[in-house]
């Protein structure tokens, strides 16, 4: 099975660097998508045994993420694994999504941080309220909704035809993956928060919960 | 105090007009949508004016008072205008999306392309 691992980036390059430097053992092709980054984010990743894509204006993570896979399928690959480029996910949890995407059991493997240990409060109530609302409307309880890191097949990423472009499409991957009845799993992986003022605002969480409202609603 | 409303609803009314004209001369509206824009304003202009012949209008239609219609009369105008604007700006927003990306894979697409032929 042909695993390619899709990171999206903006304006990460403070932490690239260390990301890159991290997966030089790891033995997966990479593809890195600068969602038009204004620092140096795509020059550096240039240095890198990486193929670097780059959105000419920033369009957001779902986009730059779709981009990836996209990318990762025209090169020839059975599944991807989605990881964040802030350095808050570990190389070393990789070997666990290859084991369960390669196992060809799951189509669809989540990753689950655990919430009790260094994540801000606001982002742990956040989290659980998105969890509980999503298992009441879609009958699918995951642990941990919002998280970057996970793995899909092919076949599952092109069946989601995912819409969102912002942070709004993990919770759209989690929603899909009930609809079209994908065998999923959930494995834990370690989470390091360096910034508390990137990743999902206040107003991002307030867009994804109207979006979980309204698909529920429209769709 | 009404003859302050007038006053400003006239100013406010005829600033619209000009920002209508304005953008009709630089061609970003068209011939029908200045003519629209133009009535409504000149409705307004009409009004403010003539406040009494509104609220013998508003009294035919059963609407109590004046300002009352004049809300609803806002609220017909402003919600579909609204809801037109979030269609286009979705719309947009879409097109840019499916262009930047179409945009960064063409790299490797191009690099599919020299793979087959070679």
């Amino acid at each position: 099975m042909k695993i390619y691992l899709v990171i999206p980036a903006y304006n990460e390059a403070k932490r690239i660097d260390n990301l890159l430097e991290s997966l030089k053992g790891v033995n997966l092709p990479v593809i890195l998508v600068d969602d038009g980054s204004f620092d140096k984010t795509f020059q550096l990743a240039k240095k890198y045994p990486v193929t670097v894509l780059r959105h000419k204006v920033n369009l957001g993570k779902g986009a730059a993420l779709k981009t990836g896979c996209e990318a990762a399928i025209l090169l020839g690959a059975s599944a991807v694994i989605l990881m964040d480029s802030d350095g808050q996910h570990k190389a070393s949890d990789l070997p666990k999504f290859v084991g369960k995407i390669s196992m060809e059991t799951y189509d669809v493997v989540f990753g689950s941080r655990n919430l009790n240990i260094g994540v801000p409060l606001v982002r742990y109530i956040g989290n659980k309220i998105e969890s509980v609302l999503i298992s009441l409307l879609y009958g699918i309880y995951i642990s941990d909704p919002i998280c970057g890191f996970r793995a899909m097949t092919k076949k599952a990423y092109q069946k989601m035809k995912l819409e969102s472009a912002g942070y709004d499409i993990e919770t759209e991957m989690v929603i899909k993956t009930k609809h079209f009845g994908f065998k999923y799993c959930e494995v834990p992986v370690e989470t390091v928060y360096y910034d508390k003022f990137k990743g999902v605002t206040i107003l991002d969480a307030l867009g994804i919960f109207t979006n979980i409202l309204k698909w529920k609603i429209f769709k | 105090m009404i003859l302050g409303l007038q006053v400003i609803a006239l100013v406010f009314a005829l600033v619209m007009i000009y920002f209508a004209y304005l953008h009709y001369r630089r061609g970003e509206i068209n011939g029908l949508e200045i003519l629209f824009w133009l009535t409504a304003w000149m409705g307004a202009i009409f009004i403010a004016i003539f406040p009494e012949a509104f609220r013998a209008f508003s009294a035919t239609i059963a609407v109590n008072r004046a300002f009352d219609l004049a809300m609803i009369g806002a609220f017909i105008l402003v919600i579909p205008t609204v809801y037109v604007s979030y269609i286009r700006t979705k719309r947009i927003e879409k097109k840019i999306e499916d262009l930047v990306r179409k945009e960064s894979l063409k790299p490797l697409d191009e690099l599919q392309k020299n793979r087959k032929s070679t």
